[in-house]
C-alpha cells in the first residue's frame, strides 16, 4: 500500500524546478475550458511529464506453464497449486504433495486438419501408448503427415496400428474399426463410444475416463442419443465427432491403493478423521434418471469457428 | 491506472480542482493483494472481472487526462504510444517478426541438423537420400579387416589396455561419464590406428577436423530440404576415398524402389523454417590441403539428446550424405546430374561401447524425381567392442554375474573400425 501511494505521488510531482518550466507550452495542450477553472498556482506546478511509473504488484500463483498457444508433443513442466487458486485461497480441499508430474498436452479435437491440407478423411498411425500422470486413462502418440500428437488411447491400440478420422456422413452408415473417430451420424446404432463432442468442433468433453464407453441409442432428424457411463441419456448434433470403442486402462477400478500413502504419492490428502453422525447423506438413494439432456443449441465457441 | 467503473460524476468546478491538485490517487484494489500487512487488514480479492469494451468512434476525439497527469474520474485513460529506447540494448534486443527478414521465403524448408531425432529413422533417411540399403559392410572393406598384414602388433591387447583407459585408470569413480570414456575411447583407438602409418604412409596425410559447419541443400520432390550445422569430429583425407560399387551395380540400383511409410509424410521431426539461406558449403576453403570428407566421428556427448540406435543411424546417413552432396557440388556445380566419380564418405558411431558403422556413396544429384540411379549405403549397426567393464563385479544372489574388469571383448569389431581406417591408405 506504502508503495502504490508513494508512486501515485511521484506521478503527479515533477523533479524539476520550477522556475525552468514553461507555462507556455502547458497552456496550448489545455484545452480552453479546463484553462478558466484551474489558478495559475496549480497549473505552474505541472510539466508534460509522467513521472515515476512502478508497479507494487506480485503475481502469485500464476499458471504460465499452462498458458502456451503452439501445440507440442513434448512434456511441460507443472507447478503443484496445493488446491490454491489464483488469490492463495484453497479452492479445492484434500490436494497437496505427491510425485512431480509432467502435463502432455492433449489434442481432444480428433477431426483437426493438419493445415495446408484439404478437408479430407485421413489416417494416422500409433507411434506409442503410454502412462499419463494426469489422467486415468493411457494417452497414444500418433503421427500422421509432418504432425504428431497425443490421443486418449483406446481399449486395444497398439503401438503401429492405423486409424482413421473422418467428418463425412454418407447415407450408409461406416463399419469402423476401434479407434476411428467419425461423427455420430456416420457410425451405426447401438456403437460403443468414447472422447464424445457436446458441440462440433468444440473437442471432446465427456466418456474420456479410463474404461469408460458410450452407447449410441438412436439417431433422430439430424441429432443423436448416446447414453453415458452414468447412464444418462444426451441429445447431442450428429455432426459431434466420437471415437469407436472403449477407453484404455479398463482395470483402472481394480486396482489396490493398498496404503494411505500410495494416495499421498498421488497428490490427495487425507480427509478428516473427526466422528460424525451419519446422516441422510449416507445409504442408497434411489431416485429417477434425469431426463435427457440437450446440447443441440450451438455454443459461442463453436459457432464463431 | 484502469477508471473505476461506476465511478462517474459530473464534477463541479471547485470538486475537481480539489482533485487536481490531489497528489496521491486512491490504490486499485481490484485483483491486489498487500503482502505488507496482514490479508485481514487489506480485506477480500475481489473476482477477476472482464475488462470493459472500449468503443472506438471514428471522428470523435476522446478527452484524455494525459496532460493532466494523473488520473481524473470520467476523464478516459490515455493511450500512449510503446516506448522506444534511445539506445538498442544488446541484452534486450528484440528480432524483428520472420516475414520482415532478409532471408524470409514463401517456401519452407525442411532442416536436418544435430539436434533432429527422426521419427521413421533409416527408412526416412533413406527417402530424403534416396538410397538403397545394403545390409553389412562392402566387401572391398571386410576384405581389408581380414588382412593379416594390416593387423597392429599386439593388436588384441592394446586395444583392451584403450578400453581400459577410458573405463577404469581414467577416474577413481566407478565410471566415468559416458562423455568423457566415449572421447577417450575414441581418440585411443584411431591413435592405435594411426600406428600403422610405418607400414601404410598414406594415413599421414588425414587431418582431424571438429566444430565445423556444413550446409547442403537439395529438393526432393516440391519440398526444399537442408542440412546444417555441426555434425561431429570429420577426419579428412588429400586423397579421395575409392569408390565401393562399381558402374554396373550403380545402374543395377535404377531399378530399386523406393519405401514409402504412410501415412507417415517424409519431412516429419524435420524442422521447418522459411527464413533460410540456399548454401552449399563443406566449412572448409575452397583452397583447404585436407578436402576430401573420409570419415565422420559421431559420439554420444555435450547437451545432444541421446538417440536410438535407429535414430543415430539416420542421423549418420543424413550427415555422411550431408557431406558428400556438398563436396558434389563444390567438384561439379549444383546442376544436378549422375556423377561420373562417385563419392564415399564413411561414418562411425559410438556410446563407449556399441559401434555403428555407415558407408555412403553419393551417385547421383538428381534427387528431385524417384526414378533413375539412386546412392548407395551400407550399413554394419549394434557392434559391441565389450560387454562389461565393471570395478566392482555384479553380484546377485550370492553368486557372480559379471567378473570386474573388462569382459566379454570382441576383436572384429575393432578390425572393422581399423578396415574403415585404413580404407584409401592402402
Amino acid at each position: 500500500m506504502a508503495v502504490l501511494a508513494l508512486t501515485g505521488a511521484l506521478r503527479s510531482m515533477s523533479l524539476v524546478a520550477a522556475e525552468c518550466r514553461t507555462l507556455t507550452s502547458q497552456a496550448m495542450t489545455q484545452a480552453p475550458c479546463m484553462k478558466k477553472i484551474l489558478p495559475a498556482s496549480v497549473s505552474s506546478l505541472l510539466i508534460p511529464w509522467r513521472g515515476f511509473l512502478t508497479t507494487a504488484s506480485l503475481d502469485q500463483n500464476k499458471t504460465f506453464w499452462k498458458q502456451r498457444e503452439k501445440y507440442t508433443v513434448r512434456p511441460i513442466g507443472m507447478k503443484k497449486t496445493g488446491g490454491r487458486d489464483y488469490t492463495g485461497k484453497i479452492r479445492t480441499r484434500g490436494i497437496g504433495g505427491g510425485h512431480k508430474q509432467r502435463y502432455r498436452i492433449i489434442d481432444f479435437q480428433r477431426l483437426r486438419f493438419e493445415p495446408g491440407t484439404d478437408q479430407k478423411e485421413f489416417e494416422e498411425k500409433v507411434v506409442e501408448v503410454r502412462y499419463d500422470p494426469c489422467r486415468s486413462a493411457d494417452i497414444a502418440l500418433i503421427a500422421g503427415g509432418s504432425r504428431k500428437r497425443w490421443i486418449i488411447a483406446t481399449e486395444n491400440m497398439q503401438p503401429g496400428d492405423l486409424i482413421r478420422t473422418s467428418g463425412t456422413i454418407g447415407r450408409m452408415a461406416v463399419s469402423a474399426n476401434e479407434g476411428d473417430a467419425y461423427p455420430l451420424g456416420a457410425l451405426p446404432v447401438g456403437t460403443l463410444i468414447n472422447n464424445l463432442e457436446r458441440y462440433p468442433g468444440k473437442g471432446a468433453e465427456v466418456i474420456r475416463a479410463a474404461g469408460t464407453c458410450g452407447v449410441l441409442l438412436r439417431k433422430v432428424s439430424g441429432t443423436a442419443i448416446v447414453q453415458l457411463p452414468s447412464k444418462h441419456q444426451i441429445q447431442v448434433l450428429e455432426q459431434c465427432v466420437a471415437t469407436v470403442g472403449r477407453v484404455s486402462n479398463i482395470d483402472h477400478n481394480k486396482r489396490i491403493i493398498g496404503k494411505a500413502g500410495r494416495n499421498r504419492w498421488l497428490g490427495i490428502r487425507p480427509s478428516s478423521g473427526r466422528w460424525q453422525r451419519k446422516g441422510g447423506w449416507a445409504g442408497r438413494k434411489i431416485r429417477p434418471l434425469p431426463p435427457m439432456k440437450s446440447y443441440l443449441k450451438q455454443s459461442s465457441v463453436s459457432a464463431g469457428s | 491506472m484502469a477508471s473505476v467503473p461506476g465511478l462517474r460524476f459530473k464534477a463541479s468546478s471547485s470538486a475537481l480542482a480539489e482533485f487536481y491538485v490531489q497528489v496521491s490517487r486512491r490504490p486499485e484494489r481490484c485483483g491486489r493483494r498487500a503482502f505488507s500487512g496482514s490479508s485481514c487488514a487489506h480485506g477480500k480479492v475481489l473476482p477477476w472481472r472482464k475488462p470493459r469494451e472500449t468503443v472506438e468512434i471514428a471522428g470523435l476525439e476522446k478527452i484524455t487526462y494525459a496532460d493532466r497527469m494523473h488520473y481524473v474520474p470520467g476523464l478516459a485513460k490515455p493511450v500512449f504510444p510503446p516506448w522506444k529506447p534511445e539506445q538498442t540494448d544488446p541484452f534486450h534486443q528484440r528480432s524483428p517478426k520472420p516475414e520482415e527478414m532478409a532471408l524470409y521465403k514463401e517456401k519452407p524448408c525442411y532442416t536436418f541438423h544435430q539436434r533432429s531425432n527422426v521419427l521413421e529413422g533409416v527408412k526416412q533417411s533413406l527417402w530424403l537420400t534416396k538410397s538403397k540399403l545394403v545390409k553389412g559392410l562392402p566387401i572391398q572393406i571386410l576384405s581389408l579387416a581380414e588382412d593379416p598384414a594390416n593387423q597392429i602388433e599386439n593388436q588384441d591387447e592394446r586395444v583392451q589396455n584403450a578400453i581400459r583407459h577410458s573405463r577404469f585408470w581414467d577416474t577413481t569413480e566407478g565410471r566415468p561419464p559416458r562423455e568423457k570414456f566415449c572421447s577417450t575411447l575414441l581418440h585411443n583407438l584411431l591413435h592405435l590406428c594411426g600406428t600403422l602409418q610405418v607400414s601404410h604412409p598414406a594415413l599421414g596425410k588425414r587431418i582431424l577436423a571438429d566444430h565445423y559447419r556444413l550446409s547442403a541443400t537439395w529438393s526432393r520432390g516440391e519440398d526444399l530440404f537442408q542440412v546444417r550445422g555441426q555434425n561431429g569430429l570429420l577426419l579428412n583425407s588429400m586423397s579421395p576415398v575409392p569408390v565401393l560399387a562399381g558402374k554396373e551395380e550403380i545402374m543395377k540400383t535404377t531399378d530399386h524402389v523406393l519405401e514409402t511409410f504412410y501415412p507417415i509424410s517424409p519431412t516429419i521431426d524435420l524442422q521447418r523454417t522459411q527464413v533460410y539461406d540456399v548454401r552449399n558449403d563443406t566449412g572448409f576453403r575452397q583452397d583447404y590441403l585436407y578436402p576430401h570428407a573420409h570419415t565422420l566421428f559421431i559420439l554420444e556427448q555435450g547437451k545432444l539428446p541421446r538417440l536410438y540406435p535407429e535414430q543415430l543411424r539416420a542421423k549418420m546417413v543424413m550427415f555422411t550424405f550431408g557431406n558428400a552432396l556438398a563436396r558434389a557440388h563444390a567438384l561439379y556445380g549444383s546442376e544436378p546430374q549422375v556423377l561420373e566419380k562417385p563419392i564415399v564418405v564413411q561414418s562411425i558411431a559410438t556410446n563407449g561401447r556399441v559401434f555403428q558403422f555407415v558407408v555412403f556413396q553419393l551417385n547421383t544429384t538428381d534427387l528431385a524425381t524417384d526414378t533413375g540411379v539412386k546412392n548407395m549405403v551400407w550399413v554394419e549397426e549394434d557392434q559391441a567392442l565389450y560387454e562389461f567393464a565393471k570395478v566392482r563385479p555384479l553380484i546377485k544372489k550370492k553368486a557372480v554375474q559379471v567378473p570386474a574388469g573388462l569382459s566379454g571383448y570382441q576383436p572384429d569389431t575393432f578390425k572393422k573400425f581399423l578396415a574403415l581406417c585404413l580404407h584409401g591408405a592402402v
